[in-house]
């Protein structure tokens, strides 16, 4: 059931070009500006890392969270979600069918466009750490758009809604990037999406003890735990009354 | 025989605003069962525990003996005819419904389903490019795929014409002799009176009214309408209406009418537009809405 529901909106998201527009195209757009400007962020306190961890952040705000929200707003207003709710198939089931796809679309957008870095430049010195990192961030978006989706009335309000964390992202990628590590580490890994943007840095470049790495995790579970606690509270299967 | 649906003492509520009052009912395997009410009698709330889609907060649900939350029991059994939306405008209608048909948990053919309800031929069409009728075709052909032993249609033929109302209850009916049981909420009382085997009437939240037509309408004196040629006088009971005639309302109707004619016949009167009948649904309705204690009231 839940690969029916995931083909019927990968079908959708396809025919439906402003949101194939939103997930594919903004995203890459601005990986590949990053990458070619790679050769002027070497000097940069984060290096060549900085370019990996605001392209992930990019196609994980942009492709994957607004695309989840917006999505998720739409097919509750259209009550989609409620006629998906007649049917035998589970609450869980039905949000990884609809949400299967933009993660599958951002997966494979990382995918390529650090695949085109590494292929052009040294690539990561430690892949699994940077997998690692791309699987907490999506996760954390994730668990992100389901909280914001709570908050969220309609496919519209979802252009406010998802500006605090879409830019909030970006802006501390950027932070992260462009200021050294020794600069307030506690608050910028324990900023939602900063211990995942620290540790695709340390996985692209090297060099960082597996301890501190590590403890990277414990700030992101801890977001998607206090996401996934939101979304307990406030998720709603229909448009309110 | 297992009630198909069980309702005991079922309450629902919105905050402090209680939508549902301890409502208790059966619907048996086979019947056609119509819930009616005015808006806001507590019909859709009702519904909507049943279908699973809300949570009863007194009083207890039974599909099929299943919690109806339990929607991988219920489900497969049950089809569900909303109230209106939730298609896909980017899906095309046979894409709809095999999506809809294959997540049922039933087994079917999609074109099959769509010459049943007459969208054989917009099969590729969009959804976003259906009429509304159209759409509560295809929101029908939802609930009816498979044959599930149970449906549930949500004011069905709102938006529909004649002659697709009268196909779908013609489905209905095959669906019936087949041994599909069915509930049905409705604003088209005479579809009420016309298909259903019993009625219940809400209002305010609670179970006023339950029966067959017969039982519900015999609850209400009959109504005997006429008009006289100006200057004669109307026999005592007869009440005189705004419109200038004259109405007589009967337990008895048969004595009363023959009382009449008799009077007629006696006084050399000649009774224009005589008519004389049994209550009507909507005016049980009416009469329920209008000795209803106001809600305020009685919620204090």
């Amino acid at each position: 059931m839940t690969v029916a529901i995931a083909a019927s909106e990968l079908k959708q998201i396809i025919r439906n070009k402003s949101v194939l527009i939103s997930a594919t195209a903004i995203p890459l757009g601005t990986s590949a500006l990053l990458i070619l400007g790679r050769d002027s962020y070497r000097d940069f306190p984060a290096g060549l890392g900085f370019a990996v961890a605001a392209m992930m952040t990019s196609i994980a705000a942009l492709g994957l969270y607004v695309t989840a929200v917006t999505t998720l707003a739409a097919r509750r207003q259209t009550l989609f979600l409620k006629r998906l709710r007649s049917t035998a198939a589970g609450d869980t089931g039905i949000l990884t069918g609809l949400l299967a796809p933009p993660v599958l679309i951002s997966a494979v957008q990382v995918v390529i466009v650090l695949g085109v870095l590494a292929s052009i430049t040294e690539g990561p010195a430690n892949p699994l750490l940077l997998a690692l990192s791309g699987v907490l961030l999506i996760a954390l978006m994730l668990a992100l758009a389901l909280a914001t989706v709570g908050v969220t009335r309609s496919p519209e309000h979802a252009q406010v809604t998802t500006l605090p964390i879409t830019l909030g992202a970006i802006a501390l990628a950027m932070w992260i990037g462009l200021t050294s590590a020794d600069s307030l580490p506690l608050l910028k890994a324990l900023l939602p999406t900063g211990a995942t943007t620290r540790l695709s840095i340390n996985a692209w470049n090297g060099g960082a003890p597996v301890e501190q790495n590590l403890l990277l995790l414990l700030p992101t579970l801890g977001w998607i735990a206090a996401a996934l606690v939101m979304t307990k509270i406030t998720f709603h299967w229909e448009p309110r009354r | 025989m297992n009630p198909v649906i069980e309702l005991d003492r079922l309450s629902v509520r919105y905050g402090g605003y209680p939508a549902v009052r301890d409502v208790s009912l059966q619907v048996l395997p086979g019947e056609l069962y119509a819930l009616l009410g005015t808006n806001g009698a507590g019909k859709t709330s009702t519904l909507e525990t049943i279908e699973g889609h809300r949570s009863a907060d007194g009083g207890s649900v039974r599909v099929f003996g299943e919690d109806p939350a339990r929607r991988r029991a219920v489900r497969p059994r049950t089809g569900i005819m909303l109230q209106n939306g939730g298609f896909s405008p980017d899906l095309d209608v046979r894409e709809s419904l095999e999506l809809f048909g294959a997540l049922s948990g039933r087994k079917d053919d999609g074109q099959r389903v769509l010459d049943v309800v007459g969208l054989g031929h917009r099969a590729r069409v969009r959804v976003a490019q259906l009429s509304g009728g159209e759409q509560r075709r295809l929101d029908f052909a939802t609930a009816i795929w498979g044959t599930p032993e149970l449906i549930v249609l949500d004011e069905p033929t709102t938006g529909l014409d004649v002659n697709a109302r009268d196909d779908l209850w013609a489905v209905v009916g095959a669906l019936r002799s087949e041994g599909t049981t069915f509930l049905l909420t409705t604003h088209y009382l005479e579809e009420a009176q016309e298909y259903a085997d019993r009625i219940g009437v809400m209002q305010q939240g609670r179970l006023r009214l339950e029966g067959t037509v017969a039982d519900i309408t015999s609850t209400l004196p009959g109504r005997i309408s006429f008009r006289l040629t100006p200057g004669v006088s109307a026999p005592a009971q007869a009440e005189r209406m705004p419109d200038g005639g004259f109405t007589i309302t009967t337990a008895r109707m048969q004595n009363d009418l023959h009382a009449l004619l008799g009077w007629a016949d006696v006084n050399a009167v000649q009774l224009h537009a005589l008519e004389a009948g049994s209550p009507r649904l909507d005016d049980v309705l009416r009469s329920i809405a209008d000795d209803q204690p106001d809600r305020s009231e009685e919620e204090r």
